[in-house]
């Protein structure tokens, strides 16, 4: 874990400094009470103390038992992540355009055909279903404010 | 004995199921928890009278406190905030095909816990009250930071990261309007932040969506988890196991949930705190212990009955759910504080008869419905896992009405899973992301109402103890520190 600990301890410490440097912003004390910029400042002081000893650990030499890990997962992997994170935030954007329910009844399917590797037509009927389960559930039972879209649904 | 009566009517009874139902329904679901469920559902009960109308919020209250378990069991995702920490150990032990001991070991504690809580409201309501009102601002913010350093000296392997990950979550919650000022900070012309990063958007991104992502990494061969319906229940062992943790998180929980603001989210993490802290092998905690559920469920349900003393007895409310029953009792014209008992003794004991009556609807509700809680993790976790991405959708969403909460939750989302993939504990960032604008507050408050005297503190003999005992314990986790690096360094000698 040496390596994520590496990268995850220079990320704290570039946050760390941003909040510091950004906390300098404003007022620092009031005439009796913190301002502020105090809870940020010392927040940003006290993680990157963390920090620094996180990353120095990480170059100390330790017993030959730690297991070597992958930073990051396969090429493959971070390729499925990402279409998922994308087909997830495009049905985000559509859904005050079409319906939440409607878009609900596109995104399964495309999820469970493309991403799954589903049959179309369990994918088609799965979506289906998922789009008047969330209807009647959400929209018609507990009035939840949900997109409609011009299709009034 | 007269309360009981007023409650046992066909309508009063009705408006308990429906309380509980509804309640159990929004447990479930990330995003619409008892507080908001309980502010829609206010205006549709205006026309009633005060008593039915209070009865379904209480049993909303309690539902919601059960339920919020089965989420965190079934797919690690916390169906509101105080059962963030049965995650820890709940989902661990439904991937050992155990999500049955743990729901059902959640249902028993949970209904002790209501039971033995209303209890107590009923022997301790007044003085207890009276003592709480002695916390001031110095005392809640020692509360507070001991209540943090617990779960971050106890929680994942790592302390360093541990602590990281709180201050990581402390940055978040410094977003938004300052209660100093009312200055932005951090929200760079965004409107969406000036209130602040909900919560609930980062557990709903950290827990859930984060969670799908790293499953969805692993190819997802639909491994559902097969149960058998004999394993359905938890065993005599499980239940004689659990037997402290459930006498400890009925304590715990309630004179947590008695102080007002602590609230039954505190009280579940410092339950997990004190079980992991005197268990033999705590090693177990956070791989399936089964006190890790049953002490957090019970004490959040203690919790629950312990936030209506100061609701009942002095007006005060002990949470933000009963901070909306307040507002739906003084629109029905009854003032709560010590005088609601003299003047509207039927309806208070009414109340009161109802919070036993909802846990009992609860349990019964709960308990004979875990095969099917637990038969849903037979469906495949392709279809799972947009079923959960949907209801984290949906929950972000309806908070207010914004797509921009939405992709604030799957911004966490990807963050959760990197925090998953680097090994960071995800518990002491959304503790710290929820005690932290308190800790601030209170600091605030303290040293505003001593001129800036920082030793009042100390001075202060609830606070300076609450102080001792965060000291004690830090030097005592900085001791075994130093000791297990001592042994790592002879070893490598070796």
């Amino acid at each position: 874990m040496k390596k994520s600990d590496r990268v995850f301890s220079i990320i704290c410490i570039g946050l760390s400094l941003w909040l510091i440097l950004e906390s300098l912003k404003y007022d620092f004390l009031e005439k009796y009470t913190p301002g502020p910029g105090f809870m940020p400042f010392w927040l940003g002081v006290v993680l990157l103390i963390f920090s620094i000893a996180l990353l120095i650990e990480t170059f100390v030499k330790k017993n030959g038992k730690e297991v070597k890990k992958r930073l990051l997962p396969p090429r493959h992997s971070l390729y499925r992540l990402g279409l998922i994170m994308l087909i997830t935030a495009g049905f985000s954007l559509v859904m005050n355009f079409l319906g939440f329910t409607l878009s609900v009844i596109l995104y399964v399917p495309v999820i469970l055909f493309f991403m799954e590797g589903i049959n179309i037509t369990k994918s088609v009927i799965a979506g289906l279903a998922f789009g008047v389960c969330i209807f009647l559930i959400f929209q018609y039972w507990m009035e939840v404010n949900l997109p409609t879209g011009f299709w009034g649904f | 004995m007269q309360g009981f009566v007023a409650t046992i009517t066909p309508f009063n009874l009705w408006m308990a199921t429906l309380g509980c139902f509804f309640g159990t329904i929004v447990g479930i679901l990330p995003g619409l928890g008892p507080s908001a469920t309980i502010a829609i559902l206010l205006p549709l009960t205006f026309e009633m009278d005060a008593t039915p109308a209070m009865i379904m919020m209480t049993c909303i209250y309690y539902g919601a406190k059960y339920a919020g378990s089965t989420t965190s069991i079934l797919i690690n995702l916390p169906g509101e905030g105080a059962s963030v920490v049965t995650t820890f150990d709940g989902y661990q032990m439904a991937r050992q095909g155990r999500a049955g001991s743990a729901l059902g070991i959640s249902a028993i504690g949970s209904f002790i816990g209501g039971i033995m809580g209303t209890f107590g409201l009923i022997f301790i309501a007044v003085p207890l009250a009276k003592f709480s009102l002695k916390f001031g601002p110095a005392e809640y913010f020692s509360l507070i930071l001991m209540g943090m350093l617990t779960i971050i000296f106890v929680g994942g392997k790592s302390i360093k990261k541990s602590i990281m990950s709180g201050l990581i979550g402390l940055g978040l919650g410094v977003v938004g309007a300052d209660i100093v000022e009312g200055a932005p900070r951090f929200v760079y012309g965004i409107a969406e932040l000036r209130d602040g990063i909900s919560f609930i958007l980062i557990v709903m991104g950290v827990f859930g969506v984060g969670e799908v992502l790293v499953s969805a990494e692993e190819r997802m061969k639909t491994e559902s988890i097969k149960v058998k319906f004999k394993d359905l229940w938890p065993t005599i062992d499980d239940v004689l196991v659990s037997k402290w943790a459930i006498l400890r998180g009925t304590v715990v929980g309630f004179f947590v949930g008695a102080l007002p603001g602590a609230g039954t989210t505190i009280a579940s993490f410092i339950s997990y705190g004190i079980e992991k802290g005197v268990a033999k092998d705590p090693e177990r905690f956070g791989k399936g212990a089964i006190e890790g559920v049953a002490g957090p469920e019970t004490a959040n349900n203690s919790a629950t009955s312990g936030a209506m003393v100061p609701l009942l007895a002095l007006g005060i409310p002990g949470s933000g759910a009963t901070a909306v029953m307040l507002g739906a009792l003084m629109m029905y014209g009854l003032k709560p504080g010590p005088m609601l008992f003299a003047t509207s003794p039927d309806f208070v004991w009414a109340l009161i008869a109802s919070m036993f009556i909802g846990n009992v609807i609860l349990v019964i509700m709960n308990l004979p419905m875990v095969p099917i809680f637990a038969s849903a993790l037979r469906i495949p976790y392709s279809y799972m896992y947009p079923a959960i991405m949907l209801i984290c959708i949906i929950g972000a969403f309806s908070l207010n009405m914004s797509v921009i909460d939405v992709g604030i939750m799957l911004l966490f989302g990807v963050f959760g899973y990197f925090m998953k993939k680097f090994d960071i504990p995800g518990a002491p960032m959304v503790i710290a992301l929820v005690l932290g604008p308190m800790l601030e507050y209170s600091l605030y408050q303290a040293l505003a109402l001593s001129y800036g005297d920082v030793t009042t503190f100390i001075t202060r003999p609830i606070s300076g103890t609450l102080l001792g005992i965060t000291a004690i314990m830090t030097v005592a986790v900085c001791f075994k520190m130093v000791r297990m690096k001592r042994a790592m360094i002879e070893e490598d000698d070796n």
